[in-house]
């Protein structure tokens, strides 16, 4: 499906990631756990071409698209979709303007009813009404923005769905919540979901296999529950916070 | 002092290749025209009261150095045309577009500089758009059109200014003030200050689409984007303003015109 090959990304003198490898399967949710500064939305941004590979390879469904051209992308992109760490929502547009944004006539070649009915439908995933749509983005809470935000890339029924820090900032409802519909939009368009987060609940709740970085380099990739038995260094920090709060639990 | 040599020389060159794509974009006709005319009623309403105000402003200073200079030679009669002359070809435009620069120029590149540390740029191309379709060249051509008009019209207050000015401050009436504006207010005059309408609006949305646009790093990113918007606009104006009087004057002259 996608596949990381040896895969190098500098700035300047700088190494961000230092030869990744890694292949994710079809349907499945990949958590990528790690520190600040670790390269994890730079891996994201190397997927739809925002930033270039400095060497190595990517490879999505058999197609080589590392270094392809702003033209090449547009394929890359209407399959990827990414949902940013900012709700990234055009404020002067309206919640159906935003989530049409990438389905316009134009671009997608959809008649205006099928455009409304996917507008529709992507916000039912997401938990809201049609009550929304003549909304101003401006207008709406932080927790609804990052929603209108998800319906927006899943209106594009993308294959591949990107998902940059979703949880940061939100409190812990809203959290569990974000976390349910990631599982529910992975689920209902058999997407494979690539979920960059600092958040090992989340990771151990929802994901399929997480995949943990360390100054650039993939330090573990296991299940849940594999990882919940890991003897690296940094993963058991990730947990510890995760094991006392359930061992409270279970006091 | 070498590499902050060779970073400036590859910023003005990735300036000149933005400046360059953009106005192809543009000459293409790329843009959706609802967006275009979008901008150009935004920026120009936006703008309208700060330009009226400069431009009555800077037609009543003229007239008030004038009149202090040709008093003493008994030709105030000649103060409408004079006054008019000279705001006209030089002062008009320049202050006018130091004041659309602070207005204009700084607003895009804040609201651009926004978009583009909220990720609403690198949305937009995620979506498959072009963010300088979408984005920029509607900016872009509504700032340079409704730039132009808006000064155009801080011109034509000018002469209000100056009017009411010379009327209070001189006594002179409206027919006096008017009577030389035609002999001394040539054809030359009017073209060469719309020339530099034209010159100063192409250099303010220019660089407030550029520095928005490449905006880096946050809140303070957009911060530093505005001022670098404000003075690089003003110290472009007084730069294009010496070369468009140089090159209008040139042609001119090598046309036997002047």
């Amino acid at each position: 499906m996608l596949e990381f090959r040896n895969v190098v990304k500098k700035f300047g003198e700088r190494t961000i990631l230092n030869d990744l490898s890694f292949k994710t399967k079809k349907g499945e949710i990949l958590f990528i756990l790690g520190t600040s500064g670790t390269g994890k939305s730079v891996l994201l941004k190397l997927i739809v071409g925002l930033l270039n590979v400095t060497s190595g390879e990517i490879w999505l469904d058999s197609e080589k698209i590392s270094n392809f051209t702003e033209e090449e992308l547009f394929s890359v992109r209407k399959k990827c979709g990414m949902v940013f760490q900012h709700p990234a929502l055009f404020d002067s547009l309206t919640v159906f303007e935003n989530v049409s944004y990438g389905i316009r006539p134009h671009l997608s070649g959809l008649s205006k009813s099928e455009i409304n009915q996917r507008v529709i439908e992507s916000l039912e995933v997401v938990d809201l009404g049609e009550d929304l749509l003549n909304k101003k983005a401006s207008k709406l809470s932080y927790g609804v923005q990052k929603r209108v935000s998800l319906a927006r890339t899943l209106a594009l029924k993308p294959e591949v769905l990107l998902f940059d820090e979703p949880t940061t900032g939100l409190d812990p409802v809203t959290t569990q919540s974000v976390n349910k519909l990631i599982l529910n939009s992975s689920r209902k368009y058999q997407s494979t979901s690539l979920v960059v987060s600092h958040d090992m609940d989340s990771a151990l709740t929802v994901a399929d296999r997480i995949l943990v970085l360390s100054k650039g380099e993939i330090v573990e990739l296991a299940t849940p529950s594999e990882i919940r038995e890991s003897k690296v260094p940094l993963v058991k920090e990730f947990l510890s916070e995760v094991l006392d709060r359930e061992e409270a639990e279970s006091v | 002092m070498f590499s902050s040599v060779k970073q400036a020389l590859e910023s003005l060159g990735e300036a000149v290749l933005f400046f360059i794509k953009v106005t192809s974009l543009a000459l293409r006709g790329k843009a959706d025209l609802n967006n275009v005319f979008d901008q150009i009623w935004k920026v120009f309403l936006e703008s309208l009261p700060t330009t009226m105000l400069a431009g009555f402003f800077v037609g009543a200073i003229m007239t008030v150095q004038f009149s202090l200079q040709i008093e003493a030679f008994g030709a105030m009669g000649y103060l409408g045309g004079l006054a008019t002359s000279a705001t006209f070809r030089e002062v008009g435009p320049l202050l006018i577009a130091f004041l659309l620069s602070g207005k204009i120029g700084a607003f895009t590149a804040a609201e651009l500089g926004t978009m583009k540390v909220t990720e609403q740029i690198d949305a937009i191309r995620c979506l498959g758009s072009d963010p300088l379709v979408e984005v920029i060249v509607p900016r872009f051509i509504g700032i340079i059109i409704a730039s132009l008009f808006l000064l155009v019209f801080g011109l034509c207050l000018s002469v209000t200014g100056g009017l009411l000015m010379a009327n209070v401050f001189a006594n002179i009436n409206a027919a006096e003030y008017f009577r030389h504006i035609p002999s001394i207010v040539s054809g030359y005059s009017i073209v060469s200050g719309l020339f530099k309408c034209l010159v100063f609006s192409f250099v303010i949305a220019g660089i407030c689409t550029y520095l928005g646009y490449f905006t880096t790093g946050g809140a303070r990113g957009v911060g530093l984007a505005v001022i670098q918007t404000a003075v690089l606009s003003m110290v472009s104006i007084v730069i294009t303003d010496w070369m468009s009087s140089f090159i209008f004057d040139s042609i001119l002259r090598s046309a036997g015109i002047l």
